[in-house]
């Protein structure tokens, strides 16, 4: 699937949109889901279920499990909208609750003794240290590697490394959407750097210490 | 600056959140220093690395079937709950006001004398119910005009017929092209709608004396057409039908703006709109895809 931000599928930031399109930013959508307005609410859905979806998968890598939580997450946001503060950033508060219903899928999947295997012996196999050239390296295997040192860093690395490196989202939204000090999400982001460029430095044909 | 201070502050200058004179300070060394020139190019490496990640997940269709289920419709569903209740409550008491009255009424008649026994009496040419008929002789124009007003109230109770705007067709290429696969011919419907939606507003006319004009079946029309054209779009992107993709993201603008009007809008908004269509030949680009054979799309 192509990477998509939240800001590719904002409608206001395309081409040849004007005057009226202004009457679907994020905040209106809002005022008039409250209003009772349902096409509103598919709107939202529409704008946001890519990168909500794509965000969740990073979390739980289970494809079938990310549609499940993504549903979950809309009509958690449905039901809570009317409590939205005005000030919140709609991609924000959405991105939130994501969060929150793929936290507590993982951990009742960890309670359930059905967690994701950190110690991916195919990540393993993948980082022996051998060179390997990027353009060598077929997109598909590279997919791989990715999901899978993805799903090796622990759950609060990998919130902000998805957040940050895969959504490009703000330092500022990762702090709305995780609650987490700016401190502690930079340390959290750094550590879980190194360990990515750990996993893909042979492949990536980097080796260097930041 | 120091090589391990600018080393230090490397992924927040990648991300753009370092304050701007640092960040122009950063800058100003990468320029100077090989080695944190190296690092920097590492990190945009590994940053274009992780940006060609492709997940194998996709929204599915049903999806928002499913979340409507849970939100919209069950929230219409409460509502005509409501309605319905309130609906019982009134009718309720419509009935019992109804059988007050026709208590009443029967009361009121059976104990006063009227001529009318008389008249039935007299007259043997009347019906047994006779008082009916000396109603409707005494009466006989508001017998007329209740039953002559009669189909009025049913066609009140009948929803509004909504205005259509006429649409010349003549011009609308049929579409039976030889298509590849159901989503061509999906593609070529909704693009023949979109076309004869724009042509309905490009044709409408807008003068200075128009208050409002009624554009509530363009805007009803729109909206549907624009939640196909978003699912269409993507579809055409994912199958690398990049000529249907641009065409279909060129069309959205106007979709949303026709969708975003209200349903009596200001002649203003229309003319803009009915403007931007005539200046960009809109109309002419979506013809131009039917006009093309499948393989060109």
């Amino acid at each position: 699937m192509k990477r998509l931000t939240v800001d590719e599928l904002n409608l206001e930031a395309q081409p040849g949109a004007f005057a009226g399109t202004l009457m679907n930013s994020s905040a209106d959508l809002v005022t008039r889901v409250c209003q009772g307005d349902s096409d509103a609410f598919r709107l939202i859905f529409e704008r946001y279920s890519r990168p909500v979806i794509s965000f969740i998968y990073d979390m739980v890598n289970d494809r079938a499990l990310a549609e499940e939580l993504t549903q979950e997450t809309f009509v958690r946001a449905y039901r809570a909208i009317r409590t939205m503060r005005a000030e919140t950033k709609l991609s924000t508060w959405l991105f939130g609750i994501a969060r929150n219903v793929a936290r507590e899928s993982l951990r009742a999947r960890a309670r359930a003794g059905n967690h994701v295997d950190l110690a991916d012996k195919s990540v393993m196999e993948l980082s022996d240290n051998k060179p390997v050239p990027v353009e060598g390296l077929l997109s598909k295997e590279l997919n791989e590697l990715i999901r899978r040192s993805l799903a090796a860093l622990d759950e609060d690395k990998r919130l902000v490394f998805t957040l940050k490196v895969l959504h490009q989202c703000s330092y500022e939204e990762i702090a709305g959407i995780t609650g987490f000090s700016l401190a502690k999400l930079k340390t959290d982001l750094h550590r879980a750097r190194a360990e990515m460029r750990k996993k893909i430095s042979p492949y990536a044909g980097v080796g260097y210490e930041v | 600056m120091k090589c391990e201070v600018c080393v230090e502050r490397l992924e927040e200058y990648l991300d753009g959140e370092l304050p701007a004179d640092e960040q122009e300070q950063i800058s100003a060394h990468l320029i100077t220093c090989a080695g944190c020139s190296a690092t920097f190019g590492a990190l945009t490496a590994e940053q274009e690395l992780f940006a060609r990640y492709e997940r194998e997940v996709e929204v599915p269709p049903f999806l928002w079937t499913r979340i409507a289920q849970h939100t919209v419709a069950a929230n219409n569903g409460k509502r005509a709950g409501w309605r319905a209740y309130f609906a019982q409550i009134v009718a309720g008491a419509v009935a019992v006001l109804v059988t007050a009255i026709v208590i009443g009424v029967v009361y009121w008649t059976s104990s006063r004398p009227t001529p009318r026994k008389i008249v039935k009496q007299t007259d043997p040419t009347l019906p047994r119910n006779g008082t009916d008929l000396i109603q409707e002789r005494a009466q006989p124009d508001v017998k007329r005009e209740e039953i002559a007003s009669a189909p009025h109230q049913q066609r009140r109770v009948r929803p509004a017929i909504k205005h259509t705007p006429r649409i010349d067709q003549s011009d609308v290429l049929s579409s039976d092209l030889g298509y590849l696969d159901i989503d061509d011919q999906d593609t070529a419907k909704h693009i023949e709608q979109t076309q004869n939606l724009l042509r309905s507003i490009r044709n409408v006319s807008v003068t200075d004396g128009d208050e409002e004009i009624d554009v509530s079946y363009d805007k009803a029309l729109s909206r549907r057409l624009l939640s196909e054209n978003i699912v269409l779009r993507r579809d055409a992107e994912m199958k690398a039908k990049f000529p249907t993709k641009a065409l279909l993201s060129d069309v959205e603008p106007f979709l949303i703006d026709i969708a975003n009007l209200p349903d009596h809008a200001r002649p203003e908004d229309v003319r803009v709109i009915k403007e931007r269509v005539q200046k960009t030949e809109i109309v002419a680009a979506l013809m131009g895809y039917q006009d093309r054979g499948p393989n060109n799309r």
